[in-house]
């Protein structure tokens, strides 16, 4: 069998599973489990399998559903199309899909209804890869509209805990308020050409019509329903309570790939479908809403008290970075995107299932209830800290090779254009990251170190079976930002060239020299490379280093720290210090922290809090005033 | 035999060695100047080698609250992280490893050895310690925005983010020091070496008046010895990179006699920035440090940035 068929497969084969699951899964625990790791492994595996064709050899996968080809110059039938963009996103998809299945499976035993949990998270599986694999305007509307309905019933899945049914329906209000959008730009645009194949719209919209009106009013509405998928400010807060409610394993799913398919729609919307990325004005819209997504949602951040809100705060500062990175326009901004993009998934994957195995042994998310699990939990912390310092950029993880290339870009594109702007976006993206390294220093002092509180004491270690996806996450976190120039070279320079040449994509489908008869000419690109350093080299050296002095200092003192043995008194010389008092509990947790700089922005926090009311009335008013605002900005510097 | 010479590059010359022994000697000069200018005598110049071999010989007590292993390793990982730091920054030309955009990369290389103390600070278990962290973490904050403004006015200055074209620049045209448009940003990062090696008055992490070292509250022995080393290396690499963006271009062209220029003014810009403001200064609260570099060290940062941008 050809490989054209598996990117179908691959789809169909997750939406067959979340049936079985229902018609043979209910009764049988371990049927349904096997049924949905079946389906999530062979479509990673198909869509995997994909890399070397598509990545490698640069083949463009087109695929016609029922074999309905194009009639008269014009698409009528649904058609697949793959290439090395949407394959990025595919892989992040199924990757995503896969690890966190993996860590259902131990990590939702103690909940009832689990046939339902399959079911709908194989559903949303399926929708997010059918949404990302599509070349279909309309299919892909009809994917984010099972998505968002997967995802709402995900959110409540858990509706005996505090506000899983409040975030579900602000989900629900807010998330169809922005399919809303995207089905009305879908009909303009199939009103103005006639066709609701990307790959043609694409050159329709290149030849003499371009952008009247009404496309640049379609582009306007497809661009808010994206943004509320991808969850930037304004949309965001309701993604902060549905990562909050969800189960972890669901806010991973959330955060990996359900906030990734509302990228990729973005970047196909402009890069490829109305080429707008050589507008200056949409260049600056992306990038302001991007630098205030980032900013907006670590300062927020900053001032959560529970574990998982932070974390959903931290994946919209992050979105803020990508969007940021491909509102640029360059080849290298879109690669330090697209890899930011993948970090994401990997690191905010990895916390989120972090604070599930937190969950799991404490029975709490709550920063200030938490302390000293580090003595209960060693491994998770290591895996945390892995997690922590790659989310905050630390070299030599892969947060810092993404954020440096975001950096790069923007400083590039401050000198090239000569605007100062950008070099302020520089500096945000630079500030941004510190906030984050604070906010995760808050995590680990309130979480894992301190002084183990009384109601932690009972707490466990993770079972291994949930261990074992969350140290293959952090170690792919390390090895690819060690790797990064592999990883550029295998994934995101195809993906950049796929996403800034769409002539190939239009002729795939449509028929060659289709692109070239509506004006469309392949561009010479830049792939990106990088040299700044070498890490490998340096990480060698790191290590030797490190493990000279580190010997040397750790065995040769032999320190082993308090060891009691039966009936001796504990000395007091291994308890904290208390200025000669006598030493009492005493935890320096989540609210205590970072007095100096609320007290300088309590102003600020003051309005983000009147701001966040938590009414779902003010959230969609803003999801519609922000639409608004984009179609009017549109109308006035595009057109 | 790359390697070899990389080896030896990060454990002797520019490397840990050389950071270890030159910070060590400047922290004792700083002790000197400072006693000198209370009208004390004051500890020899050598008394910081004497303190740090005392420490590595003291018992190491590692508390029971603390995580061992975080709690043991936090400053050799800081230690490691500033020499490497030193290999990027170009000491009279010569830096031994180079690409095109060291600056970011030394940024990124110089918050280590902070989320190290943070972090060790975390694991010892210490009230007294989490309330270091918690001030360390914003004068972390606090005097992060003005560097970034510094590098970036330096960098479009010379029109590269990179050290070595920076360095090429300065033999060029001379000290960008003198170059009027500059100044601002050097008085700014005058200002931000102390808060970032954690030197009086902004030292509001360590307090020790107040709360008995934060992070540090509980070490002792060994790791503490290798936190005042990772201090005393912090002060050197710091103010080399002060030399390298602002006082770069000045060599006689011998290579050992270029290495003492270097720490001469390595020596001096310490003493202006770090002894001094020791001599005069009370130390200010935590809050009140973050106001100050958000608004006058950034403001000082910000006018050299906009002056370079415009080529002014």
């Amino acid at each position: 069998m050809s490989y054209i068929h598996f990117p179908i497969i691959a789809v169909m084969l997750l939406f067959l599973a979340a049936f079985l699951v229902v018609i043979f899964g209910t009764r049988r625990k371990n049927l349904r489990r096997i049924i949905a790791m079946t389906a999530a492994v062979i479509s990673f595996g198909l869509i995997f399998y994909l890399i070397k064709p598509v990545m490698f050899d640069g083949e463009i996968i087109s695929y016609w559903m029922g074999n309905w080809q194009p009639v008269e110059g014009y698409a009528i039938g649904i058609g697949y199309e793959i290439d090395a963009l949407n394959l990025f996103f595919a892989l992040l998809v199924s990757f995503t899909t896969l690890f966190s299945g993996w860590y259902s499976l131990r990590y939702m035993e103690r909940d009832d209804y689990l046939d339902r949990y399959y079911t709908l998270y194989l559903m949303l599986s399926g929708a997010v890869l059918g949404l990302v694999l599509t070349g279909d305007l309309f299919n892909m509307f009809v994917m984010i509209e099972i998505m968002t309905f997967a995802a709402v019933a995900l959110t409540a899945f858990r509706n005996w805990t505090a506000g899983a049914l409040e975030a579900s329906f602000k989900y629900l209000v807010v998330g169809s308020a922005g399919s809303s959008f995207v089905l009305a730009g879908v009909i303009l645009i199939y009103a103005q050409c006639h066709t609701l194949n990307m790959a043609q719209i694409s050159s329709i919209l290149a030849g003499n019509e371009g952008l009247t009106p009404t496309t640049v009013l379609a582009f306007g509405l497809l661009f808010a329903g994206f943004g509320v998928k991808s969850y930037i400010v304004p949309f965001h807060p309701t993604a902060a309570d549905a990562y909050t409610a969800a189960p972890s394993s669901v806010s991973m799913l959330f955060s990996g790939m359900v906030n990734k398919a509302g990228v990729y729609a973005m970047i196909r919307l402009t890069y490829v479908i109305f080429r707008a990325m050589d507008i200056s004005a949409v260049q600056c819209l992306l990038v302001l809403l991007g630098c205030v997504t980032m900013f907006v949602g670590v300062t927020m951040a900053l001032a959560q008290h529970d574990f998982k809100r932070l974390l959903a705060f931290h994946s919209i500062s992050q979105i803020g970075y990508v969007i940021t990175a491909i509102g640029l326009g360059t080849a290298l901004g879109l690669s330090g995107g697209l890899f930011h993009a993948m970090n994401h998934t990997l690191f905010k994957g990895l916390l989120f299932l972090c604070a599930g195995a937190v969950f799991y042994a404490a029975g709490t998310t709550n920063l200030d209830k938490l302390g000293g699990l580090s003595k209960k939990m060693p491994k998770t912390t290591a895996i945390f800290l892995i997690g922590a310092f790659s989310i905050s950029g630390l070299p030599p993880f892969n947060g810092f090779a993404s954020k440096w290339m975001i950096y790069q870009a923007t400083y590039e594109k401050a000198v090239t254009t000569n605007n100062i702007g950008y070099a302020f976006v520089t500096v945000v993206a630079l500030i941004v990251s510190v906030m984050t390294l604070a906010s995760f220093i808050k995590v680990t002092q309130s979480v894992f170190f301190g002084q183990l509180k009384a109601e932690c004491a009972e707490v466990k270690e993770v079972p291994l079976s949930m261990r074992i996806p969350m140290w293959i996450m952090a170690g792919i976190c390390l090895l690819s930002g060690v790797f990064y120039n592999k990883v550029i070279d295998w994934l995101l320079n195809p993906a950049v060239a796929a996403a800034i040449n769409v002539s190939n994509y239009i002729d795939k489908m449509m028929g060659d020299g289709y692109a070239a008869a509506a004006g469309i000419r392949n561009l010479e690109i830049q792939g990106a490379t990088l040299s700044f350093w070498n890490p490998l080299m340096w990480l060698a050296l790191f290590v030797v280093v490190f493990f000279a002095v580190g010997i040397v200092i750790v065995t040769g003192k032999r320190s082993r720290g308090q060891v009691l043995t039966e009936g001796e008194e504990p000395q007091a010389k291994y308890d904290a210090f208390f200025g000669g008092e006598k030493a009492l509990p005493s935890h320096v947790a989540g609210g205590d922290l970072f007095w100096g700089f609320k007290q300088n922005w309590k102003g600020y926090f003051r309005f983000m809090q009147r701001a966040h009311s938590g009414i779902v009335n003010d959230y969609a008013l803003w999801a519609v005033a922000a639409t608004a605002v984009f179609i009017v900005y549109l109308f006035i510097f595009v057109h | 035999m790359e390697i070899l010479f990389a080896i030896l590059r990060i454990l002797f010359f520019p490397g840990l060695l050389f950071v270890a022994v030159g910070g060590l000697l400047l922290s004792g000069i700083d002790r000197k100047v400072l006693s000198r200018m209370q009208r004390r005598v004051g500890p020899p110049i050598v008394q910081p080698f004497y303190d740090f071999f005392k420490l590595m010989g003291k018992e190491t007590i590692i508390p029971h609250h603390a995580n061992r292993t975080v709690y043991l390793w936090a400053p050799v990982v800081g230690m490691v992280s500033l020499a490497v730091t030193m290999l990027f920054i170009p000491i009279c030309g010569f830096s031994a490893f180079s690409g095109t955009a060291d600056l970011l990369v030394v940024l990124y290389l110089l918050t280590i050895p902070a989320v190290c103390l943070i972090v060790g600070g975390s694991a010892s278990g210490s009230p007294f310690a989490g309330v270091g962290i918690s001030r360390e973490m914003v004068a972390m904050m606090s005097y992060e925005l003005p560097l970034v403004l510094v590098l970036l006015s330096v960098a479009r200055q010379v029109g590269s983010l990179s050290l070595q074209d920076i360095a090429a620049y300065q033999a060029a045209n001379g000290c960008l020091l003198f170059h009027w448009s500059m100044i601002p940003a050097a008085l700014a990062m005058l200002l931000v070496i102390p808060a970032e090696a954690g030197c009086h008055p902004f030292d509001v992490a360590e307090a020790e008046t107040e709360i008995c070292e934060g992070p540090l509250a509980e070490y002792s022995g060994a790791p503490l010895g290798v936190f005042k080393l990772n201090h005393a290396m912090k002060l050197f690499v710091l103010t080399a990179l002060f030399c390298a963006l602002f006082l770069g271009g000045i060599t006689s062209g011998i290579a050992p006699v270029d290495v003492l220029i270097v720490f001469a003014l390595c020596a001096v810009v310490m003493i202006v920035c770090v002894t001094l403001l020791h001599g005069i200064c009370a130390r200010l609260r935590v809050e009140q440090v973050f106001k100050f570099y958000w608004t006058v060290v950034t403001g000082l940062a910000l006018v050299s940035l906009i002056l370079a941008w415009f080529g002014l």
